[in-house]
């Protein structure tokens, strides 16, 4: 059982859509980009349908000869005889189109569903439910101050990829000197090789230090007094990272 | 030689066969064209004559495709030998002979109110189209192979997508019948007007001919004649 959330007019039009032939003996499909929330809504709506991904071949048509009604999600990737869905009611998900043809003669209601950027309501909703569970999930001091406004979202990849910069943001504010090492530790470990490794992962440390500094003191007097190192030698250091913005 | 009558031959004739006068008043009209004639403005029928008529005394006939809800015409024949009298005559486009059969077992009864409502829904999920809807809530149940007529009203709809306003009317007709194996059946009427002019399918016809359903697509328009399916 999922649980799915909307505030978008169009996805409401969708959901009522499906209530309204939930009762009847019509086929549906929901086409639409990855992480849009199509498996969540179908399966919000049609609870009580076996549910089954289009690329488990032998279980899809081990539920064909045993349901009359089934989901089938990634219906893109369905690769059996088209006689086993005849007089079948399914209701299906697709990441896209393969066969348009096959789409319109299989389907009476074909819903297209809209990407997470053209869909507001639900940007602002659900970065604050990922925000809280990030917290909830990541931090041990749940006082800790973090504005939505200050993270930049990703919706490259619609909800996964929002969820993944929420959550980052989250665990980059989050973690201690000693996880901050262990990071380090497991990423020069990984990657560490030729014979110039010293200077090259030397702006591990050496930019977020100088970076944060110059953020925090605007000065660079100041900021080579706090430093302990002399002021040439900081500004040689910021042009070699390029930070003399 | 024999004294042959042909106007009874013309009278039984299955073409619609109309004679006017220079005025545009019909002097001779035969049963098929009296039907036609519930169709079409009779003013429409002289005008295309004129527009058809040969050079020259004689007659002309002209390949043309016309459709009058549910009649449509391959072909008209015009003719006159005078000044004051001038004769069309339309060809019926052949029909071809439908195999399906009517099996209302496999049908399932049906508020066709709740699957206009469902195809509006889907229709406004995907166009902005302003819309009104005028439907008779009291039309009864009545058999209908669900999926293939909904899917008749999504592929109807489409041809709405791009216009800015379209009315729905869904009603009962009265006084009028489908014949489908030699049994009368209610005609349920469904249809979709535009302001604009509307997309063609020829994908609509053979849906609705699976459905038994009569489909006619006009410029603006479209009229589902769905048969009121009881038993």
């Amino acid at each position: 059982m999922y649980n799915f959330i909307s505030k978008s007019p169009t996805i409401q039009e969708i959901i009522k859509g499906l209530n309204l032939t939930k009762a009847l003996f019509v086929s549906s499909i929901i086409i639409g980009e990855p992480h849009t929330g199509k498996k969540a809504l179908i399966s919000s709506v049609f609870d009580t349908i076996p549910m089954v991904s289009a690329n488990d071949t032998e279980v899809l048509k081990d539920i064909l000869a045993n349901h009359d009604e089934l989901i089938i999600t990634d219906f893109e990737a369905i690769n059996i005889p088209l006689s086993l869905l005849e007089d079948k009611k399914i209701v299906a998900t697709a990441n896209y189109i393969t066969n348009q043809n096959l789409i319109d003669e299989l389907f009476a209601f074909i819903y297209h569903m809209p990407l997470l950027q053209d869909r507001q309501e639900d940007i602002s909703y659900l970065s604050s439910l990922y925000l809280q569970e990030a917290i909830d999930t990541l931090l041990d001091d749940e006082s800790i101050d973090i504005d939505i406004k200050d993270i930049t979202l990703d919706l490259s990849q619609n909800t996964k990829s929002l969820k993944s910069s929420i959550y980052k943001y989250v665990l980059q504010h989050s973690m201690s000197k000693d996880e901050i090492k262990h990071s380090i530790y497991n990423y020069v470990y990984k990657h560490i090789d030729g014979n110039n490794a010293y200077k090259e992962f030397l702006d591990i440390y050496e930019e977020p230090l100088i970076k944060a500094g110059l953020s925090k003191y605007h000065s660079q007097l100041k900021l080579s007094s706090i430093l302990g190192i002399n002021r040439n030698t900081l500004r040689k250091k910021i042009l070699e990272h390029n930070l003399d913005v | 030689m024999y004294d042959i009558n042909f106007q009874s031959f013309i009278d039984s004739d299955h073409s619609p066969f109309i004679l006017f006068d220079k005025y545009s008043k019909i002097l001779y009209l035969n049963n098929s064209a009296e039907i036609l004639l519930g169709y079409v403005d009779k003013k429409e029928l002289y005008d295309m004559a004129l527009q058809y008529a040969p050079q020259s005394f004689g007659v002309k006939t002209t390949t043309l495709n016309l459709n009058y809800e549910c009649f449509s015409f391959y072909a008209i024949t015009v003719g006159y030998e005078c000044e004051e009298q001038i004769y069309i005559r339309l060809y019926h486009t052949p029909k071809v002979k439908q195999n399906i059969k009517l099996d209302t077992n496999k049908l399932i009864l049906t508020d066709i109110n709740l699957l206009l409502e469902a195809n509006i829904t889907l229709f406004k999920s995907r166009y902005n189209t302003s819309l009104t809807l005028l439907t008779d809530p009291d039309i009864p149940k009545f058999k209908l192979d669900q999926n293939r007529f909904s899917k008749l009203l999504r592929k109807t709809f489409e041809l709405f997508g791009h216009t800015q306003e379209i009315s729905i009317i869904l009603k009962f007709l009265v006084g009028e019948h489908i014949i489908i194996d030699n049994k009368r059946y209610h005609i349920i009427h469904l249809g979709i007007n535009s302001n604009t002019k509307i997309k063609n399918s020829s994908d609509i016809s053979t849906i609705a001919k699976e459905c038994f359903v009569s489909a006619t697509i006009y410029e603006k328009s479209v009229i589902l004649k769905i048969p009121l399916l009881i038993d």
